[in-house]
């Protein structure tokens, strides 16, 4: 791991299938993005500059988007090889984002349909018919999740890793944060279908601190109990099958927490459940997906 | 000295001269005010951030403001436990405790002063003073104190309001915090229509009110404030509560209960019970730095037993499970910290009911992970006296009278203590010399007196209910198994009764009504061939008219004219009602068919075989499963039942002539 050297760490950030809105999350950094040149260096980070060494090696390397082309899956394999420390930031890269909903295409036509549907010239498409987290094609050593991620949680891994410690990266749930706040519970006090129970905190509760009910950007939490409170949206708040599997069905639908929950109610709206697995990954099993 | 029985008159005019001598005071004033949907405690200025004309709904998960229908009351205080505690002033979620500086090999620390605002707490329930009482046990009883706690208490001014409208989530009087304010505070108010009885309760408080110069309440004033309590009370003790006897030793009993991994099931673990809990206590450090390590500050955060990282440590983790976790908070709540501190850690204020967001309920979790096994009219049940045949006791028959052409009751007295120790559902073995013994259903129990109902149906039963008041008669017992009550507690209750059927559940009926916090929804449904079979009815009349039991009557048929009620078979009562089968318990006792059609019925409720229970009839002469006679299917009705649960008895109901 890093740690106390006094060599800067060679930074890069890097990009696959996403919105570069994570990489933003370096520039708002502000004026702690100049303080960190004292312990990182960073050579590759295309969003910020054209001065540029894509091919490393890095000491850390983070990495934005999920993997869907054939070129892509080989592209990360490589990055792997030269890096020390890989980080994943953002919903895309940690557990596939909003893209990878089209895995549940399979059923329907396939991904080629979708192609078709959008892009004029078809034919210039090379896809595959997923998009997957990084972690499905390489080791991850660390993820900061979100849609997009928390400047905080970057500042503290980064201030963490340069001082050699473990990052305060915590799995309580979206919950904690509203309670620390005073917030009044939006599932609870107006009936608004929450996943903040059951997905990570970081974000400082935002959607619920504007009254909204969270959609579950930063990902599943350990012990995410999608069953329970599936069942809950279900029975209290009367929520029909297709409207608990479109709450799910967001950035971070892909995560086998969420996926379980969302194939058990028939997948996400307008698509089937029990997509082909492309990602390597077992369904979650409690979720009784079958 | 303070005269805790002096009592002034506020006006509701002069409320806002109150708020303002608090603030004059160099307070900050924390009391109710509408935030988000809901009653939350946030600074006010005047009376006008109160919510006034405003009351709350809660349910397990649920909560909802709710505007007065008409405005009439325009009470400031109608409503119960808010989101989240005082705790979240006494004990923010968030403080720094520590700074330091590390410059090579050298530390220095800061020193973080805890200098807290003077505040007020107005509106403050009996549940959340000894909530606050609990936290200065625990974090500044000593030896060691946490400082900022310490500040900000002593710093406290609390305004007590008295609790008029406790929810459907409060149990405060089964935890003996509340609802009356009694102590804990330096002003209590009540509030009445048009002002508030105020009382001191603290020599600051004395002073304070002083300082108001208000008139002395009028003993009408003071008669109306006292019933503000007596029927906040009679409310809880119609809801489900928590059965404190014993509890500490019987939750630790269970530690390996099956009923763990059922709460586990549906635990989100997501801390938003202990979050809003009052008394929880529980924190993090969390260190940040600069980038260099330079400068560090510790925040002290509110932590939950329910993360993950709570019981982590380096090569592992000790409460891995989501039910290690919720078994180590419920635990500590109501078992652990009564050693640790002397008290439950829990007053009753419900808040992690209402705000757990799959509405789990800590009243029912104790219940099913801790039952309390035996009921307990005596806490050492008595045996049974003279059991065996041969071997009586004796009783005096105090009273006898028709119930309706051919039933009786027998008032006995003079009777063994064990007698009367019996359990509902339990039967005697009456004999009167010279006639063979029968089985007599007690239809109820009273100290050192019990109640039989017999039907004239042979030789004996006719012979007994001849005797006069004063005669003796021989009894044994009380023998079987009884209804059990304790099957119900936490969940809705059904009782079908058919005819006769109706005695041997009246000691139920008496047992629910004595606990009646134990149980949800109660519900009798009584049928008779005619209106001349109906028993007891002036007492079911009685029953009718309370409010926490349901009451229906049925006859098979009737003459025109002569009764005005139902017509038809008992299952027709209950065929539209709404049945929550997964959360009911039904006692059923009548002609064996009633019970197999009512069963039949209940289990296409939705009710499990195991929770229908019915009590069966069988010739039964010994009633100590020795002489052979009343066996049924692999069963001694008299000892194994009379009492049994649907999926008991199996088959061997819808078996004919077995």
């Amino acid at each position: 791991m890093a740690g106390n050297s006094t060599k800067p760490l060679r930074v890069g950030v890097v990009k696959f299938a996403s919105c570069d809105g994570c990489q933003l999350g370096f520039l708002d950094l502000g004026p702690a993005l100049l303080e960190i040149g004292v312990k990182y260096h960073i050579i590759e980070f295309g969003e910020a500059s054209s001065n540029r060494t894509p091919d490393g090696p890095f000491d850390v390397l983070f990495v934005e988007g999920s993997i869907s082309t054939d070129e892509q899956a080989r592209h990360i394999r490589r990055m792997r090889d030269r890096t020390g420390v890989l980080v994943t930031i953002g919903a895309c890269a940690t557990s596939g984002g909003i893209q990878a909903l089209r895995a549940w295409a399979g059923n329907d036509g396939g991904i080629a349909g979708f192609i078709d549907a959008v892009y004029a010239m078809p034919e210039y498409i090379d896809t595959l018919a997923t998009a997957t987290p990084v972690a499905d094609h390489v080791d991850v050593d660390a993820e900061l999740r979100g849609c997009p991620i928390d400047t905080r949680q970057l500042v503290e891994l980064l201030t963490a890793t340069a001082i050699g410690r473990r990052p305060q990266l915590s799995s309580e749930a979206v919950c904690v944060e509203c309670k620390r706040a005073g917030r009044v519970c939006v599932m609870v006090a107006r009936g608004e279908p929450c996943l903040g129970p059951i997905i990570s905190n970081g974000c400082d509760a935002l959607c619920p601190g504007m009254a909204r009910g969270c959609y579950g950007c930063f990902g599943p939490r350990e012990s995410a109990n999608g069953d329970s409170l599936a069942g809950w949206f279900a029975d209290s708040l009367d929520l029909d099958d297709a409207a608990v599997a479109a709450t799910f069905a967001g950035f971070t639908a892909w995560s086998p927490e969420l996926r379980a929950v969302i194939d058990a109610r028939g997948g996400p709206p307008g698509m089937r459940a029990a997509p082909a697995s492309g990602s390597g990954k077992a369904a979650n099993s409690k979720g009784g997906a079958a | 000295m303070i005269d805790l029985t002096a009592r002034a008159w506020l006006a509701r005019e002069d409320l806002d001269r109150l708020i303002a001598l608090l603030r004059e005071d160099g307070r900050k004033v924390v009391g109710p005010t509408i935030h988000d949907s809901a009653i939350v405690y946030d600074e006010v200025t005047s009376s006008a951030d109160l919510p006034t004309g405003v009351t709350d709904e809660q349910g397990p998960g649920r909560y909802r403001i709710a505007r007065d229908g008409n405005g009439s009351s325009g009470h400031a205080f109608d409503f119960a436990s808010s989101p989240m505690s005082w705790k979240s002033h006494t004990y923010p979620a968030a403080v720094p405790i520590s700074r330091a500086t590390r410059k090579g090999e050298t530390v220095v620390y800061e020193e973080v002063k805890h200098d807290s605002p003077r505040m007020a707490y107005l509106g403050v329930r009996a549940c959340d003073i000894a909530a606050l009482h609990i936290h200065d046990d625990v974090l500044a009883g000593g030896p060691y104190i946490d400082e900022d706690y310490a500040d900000r208490r002593g710093k406290a001014f609390i305004v007590a309001v008295e609790c008029a409208m406790p929810s459907a989530t409060c149990f405060c009087a089964s935890m003996g915090t509340g609802p009356e304010v009694s102590w804990g505070f330096d002003v209590a108010l009540t509030e009445l229509d048009d002002g508030f009885v105020v009382k001191a309760g603290t020599e600051a408080g004395e002073r304070f009110l002083e300082r108001l110069h208000l008139d002395e309440a009028s003993s009408i004033q003071a008669h109306a404030a006292a019933g503000v309590g007596v029927e906040a009370r009679a409310r809880m003790s119609k809801q489900l509560g928590v059965t404190t006897e014993g509890l500490k030793d019987r939750l630790v009993a269970e530690l390996e209960s099956p009923g763990w991994d059922e709460i586990a099931e549906r635990c989100l673990a997501c801390t938003n019970c202990t979050m809003a809990c009052p008394t929880c206590f529980c924190t993090d450090v969390k260190q940040s730095s600069d980038l260099l390590g330079t400068q560090t500050t510790g925040e002290r955060h509110w932590a939950s037993c329910f993360t993950l990282d709570f019981a982590r440590v380096a090569h592992g983790n000790f409460r891995p499970k989501v039910k290690d976790r919720y078994r180590q908070w419920l635990t500590h709540k109501f078992s652990t910290w009564v050693d640790q501190f002397g008290t439950y850690g829990c007053v009753g204020c419900g808040r992690c009911i209402t705000w757990c967001p799959v509405g789990i309920d800590v009243r029912k979790s104790l219940q099913a992970v801790a039952p309390v096994r035996a009921p307990t009219i005596g806490s050492e049940k008595p045996v049974p006296v003279s059991a065996n045949p041969g071997r009586y006791s004796i009783g005096t028959i105090a009273d006898l009278w028709p119930e309706n052409r051919n039933v009786y009751t027998l008032l006995l007295k003079d009777l063994p203590e064990a007698v009367c120790c019996g359990v509902p559902g339990q039967f005697l073995m009456l004999d009167l010399p010279g006639f063979s013994a029968v089985p007599i259903s007690v239809s109820r129990y009273r100290e050192g007196e019990i109640y039989l109902t017999v039907r004239t149906e042979g030789s004996t039963t006719k012979a007994i209910t001849s005797l006069h008041p004063g005669s003796q008669i021989g009894l044994r017992g009380p023998v079987g198994r009884g209804w059990p009550i304790e099957e119900g507690f936490g969940r809705d209750v059904v009782i079908v009764a058919g005819g006769i059927g109706l005695p041997p559940l009246r000691p139920l009926v008496d047992q629910i009504f004595k606990r009646r916090g134990h149980f949800g929804r109660v519900r009798l449904f009584y049928g008779a061939r005619t209106p001349n079979d109906l028993l007891f009815m002036e007492e079911i009349k009685s029953w009718a008219a309370r409010d926490d039991i349901t009451v229906a009557v049925t006859v098979d048929r009737a003459q025109v004219g002569a009764w005005s009620g139902a017509v038809g078979v008992v299952t027709h009562l209950f065929d539209r009602e709404p049945i929550d089968g997964g959360h009911t318990t039904a006692y059923v006792c009548g002609p064996e068919k009633m019970m197999t059609a009512t069963a039949n019925s209940l289990a296409g409720r939705g009710i499990l075989p195991e929770h229908i229970f019915l009590s069966m009839e069988r010739h039964m002469q010994c009633g100590i499963g020795l002489c052979g006679h009343c066996q049924m299917g692999k069963n001694f009705v008299c000892k194994d039942g009379p009492v049994f649960s649907r999926r008991e008895l199996g088959e061997s109901l819808d078996v004919e002539g077995l």
